[in-house]
């Protein structure tokens, strides 16, 4: 019952293998009960709530989450059972044959009153003021199941807030006690901060002593808080849900594409909210993700720039702009172009800068992120994907992480691997720095030699990775960026290619993973870009155009003093004050635009927001500068542009699809031609606390909530407190 | 004939409160039923030789010598190797019922074990959190008698294939607990407990954990929780502790009195427990008495003895006489009252008092004469659950302690008369809504007192408002 | 040959279609000449009911050059048409339904044309 929307999913026709196999097999054993009558089967063991949810009865709950583990305390659920004395909680009764479950019966409803009555006894009617206000469970199934009026007359209980840390505020009066923040604390994120202190009418939820709620997925008590007592600190007071407007898009700070609802009024985005996507992020999403938004008003560029004869950066039309740069990519021969892109660039503008610099006779076309070229490199695709998928670690019984933090390079990645751990007792080892993953592993050693002694079988862990029935190997991007990194891929290729001939899994089960950092990065290795900026630093080119490229990898001092750089990007963070020429560009809010994740699922992002200024989509800035120069390249619409990118790579415009790569064994047999030689360095992952989490990148650094967060971990909760206004 | 009465009498007991309120009827009827009983009719005093716990109020040794003495730990090897089948037979031949409340049926408890092992062990746990206000049976147990209860233990987890039992004692006892200690220690010295436990090749292991002091521990998936290290907090029923009990094994929670009778049932048979009391009420048992009686006490009395010889024969008699008494509590104080008029009659025993609309709880009477302020005491009840909620689900944490607001307010009388048929609504939201049965056990006293004091309750509001308008 | 001769004369039967009001063209033309009458007389009444800061000349050079928009229209039951919609322009004129933006719309010189090439676009603003 670990997944248990698959069934849902089946139900909705896109059953997975799996899932599909499941239901076929508990078809043998099912229980007939009925709903108000209506006769219904489902599996031995259902609850009385899931079984009414089956025929699309609503069963009104505070506590249960399906994601959660049932508390059973709310007791809004309870529903009256035909010849059953005492009414029984839905979310925690499993159904019995034959039982006639009444979802509207004079007993049911008097139940619902009562316990509707009792919660709103001590909550406070500050709706007005409240920011669930709109979005509040209580209020909404006050409405529906409460009574009309209130004969509560005694004074009400107050509690003392509870400040834990610079994105969640709480109003803790108005906690119900449902212990959804507790469970989530303690199941999803791991960590055992959030606990319930007092007993009776002083039950209270918190961190028993002051300190702050320290998860990096700590945002999402937010969302599963049924009433207004966890609200987001950023977002307090700052708009209602029913004033805003809702674009389903996608993120870009780490390489998940985690499914996103930007929330938007009047040009602004107001908050970020997690998407149902069951095999990216299923309901959740890291705090970067819904808090560094506050970095998309800060330090962006509105006006295109040249700089002056002073060398000063200064503000001016995109006709002059674009003339500037067109004149200096006429007049530099093809060699003399190169092209560096950054991190959050889309798949559009990706392949319209490609597609510019071809014309211009120049194939120097790099990324920020490295990756190592030998070997098979980056033309075989299985090389470089996270080819189990992110859904696919719930089936695995042994996972060896190699030289990754996970929990802090891609959040809910970890979530899957602790739930995975929890439920289906998943074995970790991992090889590299020892951090705090939230779930138990064995660490097998920061030595990059322990990948030889497990590919030689003298490791007393190789044990546990050859008697796996399905293992999984996955290696950090920043394991590969190392001087050795082919030859670490190539060893972590081999052992993974003998875990699997020793597991004897099935063809179509693949154990050799990568784990990007950033959205870009899958979407160029597929449209053919190189990995890495070593070619243009031994090769230094008179014009260099970066897009969106803001890890500082390259400098002026790597290139010829009289060479020209222009900048296309969002923020002025690390690449723009370098530059000579500052086009502005879209951030993922502001444009219609395709990214792949680290799986090779292509997704699109929508625009939430007009770009601010005159910053335009990224993809029509090089447009236009094409034109300029007089090599026109041949779109003006996006949907022109997406077919150009499915001339290229057609699985990058095949959305919420993966298409899967297979080529190991080549991969593997090409891997063995690498003659790099293991560094003894250790493998450390650039993110090993909290702290680094943060801030890695141009939105999130210019976020001022990103800062805070780092404030109160290295200084205390209490240094970035600031005065409350409710 | 018996079945028959029970049935209009639940039926009664369900009924709303207008209906339930005409309390004498119903008893009218039960008495026609009792004296038609052909069997035995008259029940108490219970003989010496008769008595299980012997040494009740610590004249004797409480140690092993004195129990040795006493008949305790005799033929105990032969009751083991006699084997689960024959012991539960007894068992279930003497109707023992659970003697901490409930009233579930003893011997089809411990059977619900003896299921096919699946490879975990099973846990014996006794309750031995005794905290209910009134309450004081186990007590003298455990600290006069203890070797009853440690040769209980091993009976009864040699019935249901046990490998341990834990004895939860309250934290409050302190002396209890390490005379307890004490006697557990003397049996693992004496061979009796422990490996090959009185040489019949069962290996059986006790300990003690103590309470932190908590009322609600003493509810069996709450002291589960709390022996397992965790906040003492009921859990959802099901799974039952017989499926996933203590450390996720099958667990089975008896009440001191009920483990500490079996060795002396096994012994003398099963019939001759059953002798004693009304059918389906059989057995000896211990009540304890408190209030305002002249010598409050702790007695074993057979079953279905009248409330009054009781109170007469062992407490010396009300305080001021029998005409001076208000009402009586008769199980413990999570059992609705019954005022004088039903005292007269009722017989102590798990179906009179059910059909007197109230239980036979631990059978702890609190007896209260004319002096008392009735709806003080009650609402003092209430105060007492309100700080012993657990806090867990919502009808109990948040009603609870809404009626012991509502409780002080008609203590002054505060109140609207109109609040009256309230508060039995509120007490009647919780009732059944919530995870364990502390939160009837609020409910009850306040409907009690609704019950069979309402005139009492609109005096009070009268008297107040009419003292409000002298002063105004 | 029977079979295009039979949907010649369906044609033809398309093509004697029941008039709305004009019979032909010259009645059609009538019908314009009236309405436009009835716009030129209606002038003066119309600048001083809605107080336009607008000359006589101008006005009644505006309702020619409506007309003339259309002078190449030669169906008479197109033109019925436009003429019912000039009446009910006229009428809400009259009546006072309309306010004084909405006579001003016909002097809407003051639009720009949306730009048609991509580059054009680009530099103009953000959804070209």
């Amino acid at each position: 019952m670990l997944r248990f929307p698959a069934v849902g999913r089946a139900l909705a026709g896109l059953a997975p293998s799996h899932s599909a196999r499941v239901q076929s097999r508990a078809a043998s054993n099912m229980v007939e009960v009925f709903v108000d009558g209506k006769p219904v089967e489902v599996e031995p063991g259902t609850t009385v709530l899931q079984a009414c949810e089956k025929v699309g009865m609503q069963i009104p709950r505070f506590c249960y989450h399906e994601r959660l583990s049932v508390a059973g305390n709310c007791r809004m659920c309870l529903v009256e059972i035909e010849k059953v004395p005492k009414p029984v909680a839905a979310c925690a009764m499993p159904v019995m044959k034959g039982w006639n479950i009444l979802t509207n019966s004079e007993k049911t409803r008097k139940a619902r009153e009562g316990v509707m009555e009792f919660l709103l006894a001590n909550h406070p009617l500050d709706c007005p003021i409240c920011d669930q206000g709109g979005e509040c469970d209580l209020q909404d199934q006050s409405m529906q199941f409460g009574s009309d009026r209130s004969r509560f007359s005694e004074s009400k209980r107050a509690v003392e807030d509870k400040n834990i840390g610079p994105l969640i505020k709480t109003i803790m009066t108005r906690c119900i006690q449902c212990t959804r923040c507790v469970r989530f604390a303690s199941e999803i994120a791991g960590v055992e901060d959030l606990g319930t202190t007092g007993r009776g009418n002083n039950l209270q939820i918190g961190t028993y002593v002051e300190k702050m709620f320290m998860s990096e997925l700590s945002g999402n008590v937010i969302d599963i808080c049924p009433v207004g007592a966890l609200t987001s600190k950023p977002y307090a007071f700052t708009a209602r849900p029913w004033e805003t407007r809702k674009t389903e898009s996608i993120d870009v700070l780490d390489a998940v594409g985690s499914n996103i609802v930007v929330s938007t009024r009047g040009g602004e985005v107001m908050r970020v909210m997690p998407r149902l996507n069951e095999d990216v992020n299923e309901e959740w999403i890291s705090d970067k993700t819904r808090f560094a938004y506050d970095g998309l008003k800060r330090q962006r560029l509105t006006q295109p720039m040249v700089k002056d004869a002073s060398g000063q950066l200064t503000a001016t039309s995109w006709e002059d702009a674009l003339t500037r740069v067109a004149g200096a990519l006429q007049g530099a021969q093809g060699s003399e172009v190169a092209a560096i892109v950054g991190g959050m660039v889309d798949a559009e503008s990706l392949v319209a800068l490609k597609d510019l610099l071809n014309r211009l006779n120049s194939d120097s076309l790099c990324t920020e992120e490295l990756f190592p070229m030998d070997g098979a490199g980056t033309d075989l695709r299985s090389n470089y994907l996270l080819n189990t998928r992110i859904a696919g670690i719930e089936d695995c019984d042994v996972l060896l992480l190699v030289g990754t933090n996970p929990r802090y390079e891609a959040p809910l990645f970890n979530a899957r691997i602790r739930k995975s751990w929890l439920h289906n007792e998943l074995h970790v080892g991992l090889v590299g720095r020892q951090v705090d993953l939230s779930y138990t592993y064995d660490h097998l050693g920061e030595e990059t030699s322990v990948l030889q002694e497990l590919a030689s079988g003298t490791h007393p862990f190789w044990e546990v990775l050859s008697t796996a029935k399905r293992p999984v190997v996955v290696v950090g991007s920043s394991a590969l960026q190392r001087p050795d990194g082919g030859a670490i891929l190539a060893a972590v290729s081999a052992l993974a290619q003998k875990a699997r001939s020793s597991s004897g899994v099935e063809e179509g089960w693949k154990v050799l993973n990568v784990l990007h950092r950033v959205a870009s990065q899958v979407a160029a290795l597929d449209l053919g870009y190189k990995a890495g900026v070593e070619a243009i630093r031994s090769n230094p080119p008179k014009v260099l155009y970066l897009l969106g490229a803001d890890a500082g990898c390259i400098t002026r001092a790597d290139l010829p003093k009289d060479s020209l750089i222009i900048y296309q990007g969002h923020h002025g963070d690390v690449g723009a004050p370098m530059a000579d020429i500052v086009l502005p560009g879209a951030a993922y809010t502001e444009k219609n635009a395709t990214y792949v994740n680290t799986e090779g699922r292509s997704q699109q992002t929508r625009v939430a927001v007009t770009a601010p200024g005159a910053a335009r989509e990224d993809w029509q800035v090089i447009r236009a500068v094409s034109e300029l120069a007089g090599v026109m390249l041949p779109y003006d619409t996006v949907d022109e542009v997406r077919s150009r990118l499915a001339q290229v790579s057609p699985n990058l415009t095949r959305y919420d699809d993966v298409e899967g790569a297979n080529y190991f064994k080549q991969a593997n047999e090409l891997a063995a031609a690498v003659n790099q030689t293991l560094l003894a360095t250790p493998l450390i992952p650039p993110q090993l606390t909290a702290k680094d989490f943060y801030m890695t990148d141009s939105i999130s650094r210019s976020s001022q909530t990103m800062a805070k967060c780092v404030k109160a971990i290295t200084e205390g909760a209490a240094a970035v407190d600031e005065p409350s206004i409710c | 004939m018996l079945s028959l009465s029970r049935a209009v009498v639940s039926g009664v007991t369900r009924a709303p409160a207008a209906i339930s309120q005409s309390g004498v009827t119903v008893i009218s009827r039960f008495n026609s039923t009792a004296q038609s009983t052909p069997k035995k009719t008259t029940f108490g005093p219970l003989a010496d030789e008769d008595r299980i716990f012997t040494n009740l109020y610590g004249r004797h040794d409480w140690r092993l010598k004195g129990a040795l003495k006493r008949g305790d730990w005799y033929k105990t090897k032969e009751i083991l190797l006699k084997g689960v089948d024959w012991i539960l037979n007894e068992v279930k031949v003497s109707g023992l019922r659970g003697r901490g409340g409930a009233g579930f049926p003893t011997g089809m408890k411990w059977s619900f074990m003896n299921k096919p092992s699946d490879g975990r062990p099973k846990y014996l746990v006794v309750n031995a959190d005794e905290g209910e206000p009134g309450t004081c049976k186990d007590r003298e147990i455990l600290r006069h008698d203890p070797h009853k209860l440690v040769e209980g233990c091993l009976v009864a987890g040699k019935a249901m294939g046990a490998r341990a039992a834990y004895i939860y004692i309250r934290g409050e006892f302190y002396n209890e607990s390490s005379n307890l200690q004490v006697a557990i220690n003397e049996a693992y010295a004496a061979g009796l407990i422990g490996r090959n436990a009185c040489g019949s090749g069962y290996d059986f292991d006790v300990f003690v954990m103590r309470g932190a002091g908590a009322y609600i521990c003493g509810e069996e998936t709450a002291l589960i929780e709390s022996l397992e290290g965790k906040q003492g907090k009921p859990r959802l029923k099901p799974p039952f502790p017989a499926d996933v009990g203590v450390f996720g094994c099958p667990t089975t929670v008896a009440n001191v009195e009920t483990v500490a009778v079996a060795p002396t049932i096994c012994r003398r048979g099963g019939s001759w427990f059953l002798g004693f009391g009304r059918e389906r009420n059989s057995g000896t048992k211990l009540f304890n008495i408190s209030g305002h009686v002249n010598t409050p006490c702790t007695v074993e009395e057979e079953m279905s003895i009248p409330l009054k010889e009781l109170i007469e024969r062992h407490a010396g008699g009300v305080r001021g006489g029998w005409d001076n008494l208000l009402a009586v509590i008769p199980g413990g104080s999570s059992t609705p009252l019954i005022p004088k008029k039903v005292c007269e009659e009722v017989l102590m025993d798990f179906d009179g008092l059910l059909q007197a609309q109230t239980g036979l709880g631990t059978a702890a009477i609190i007896v209260m004469d004319k002096s008392t302020d009735i709806i003080r005491a009650i609402a003092r009840l209430i105060e007492f659950y309100k700080h012993e909620s657990c806090g867990q689900c919502t009808p109990c944490r948040e009603g609870v302690d809404w009626m012991n607001d509502m409780m002080w307010r008609f203590v002054r009388g505060d109140a609207k008369a109109a609040e009256i048929d309230m508060i039995w609504e509120i007490s009647k939201q919780i009732e059944g809504h919530t995870i364990c049965a502390l939160g009837d056990g609020a409910a009850w006293p306040v409907q009690g007192l609704i019950r069979h004091f309402r005139p009492v309750m609109e005096t009070r509001i009268a008297e107040f408002k009419q003292t409000k308008q002298a002063t105004a | 040959m029977a079979s295009s001769a039979a949907t010649r004369t369906a044609a033809g039967a398309a093509k004697v279609v029941k008039p709305i009001f004009s019979r032909d063209l010259d009645e059609a033309k009538r019908r314009v000449r009236e309405l436009y009458r009835a716009w030129y007389r209606e002038v003066p009444n119309t600048l001083a009911l809605f107080q336009l800061d607008i000359g006589h000349r101008q006005a009644k050079d505006k309702v020619r050059e409506m007309f003339d928009k259309n002078k190449h229209i030669t169906d008479p039951r197109v033109i019925d048409m436009l003429v019912i919609k000039g009446k009910m322009e006229l009428e809400e004129t009259i009546k006072v339904w309309k306010q004084k933006t909405h006579i001003m719309r016909y002097f809407h010189e003051t639009e720009n044309q949306r730009p048609a090439d991509f580059l054009s676009r680009f530099y103009q603003g953000h959804d070209p």
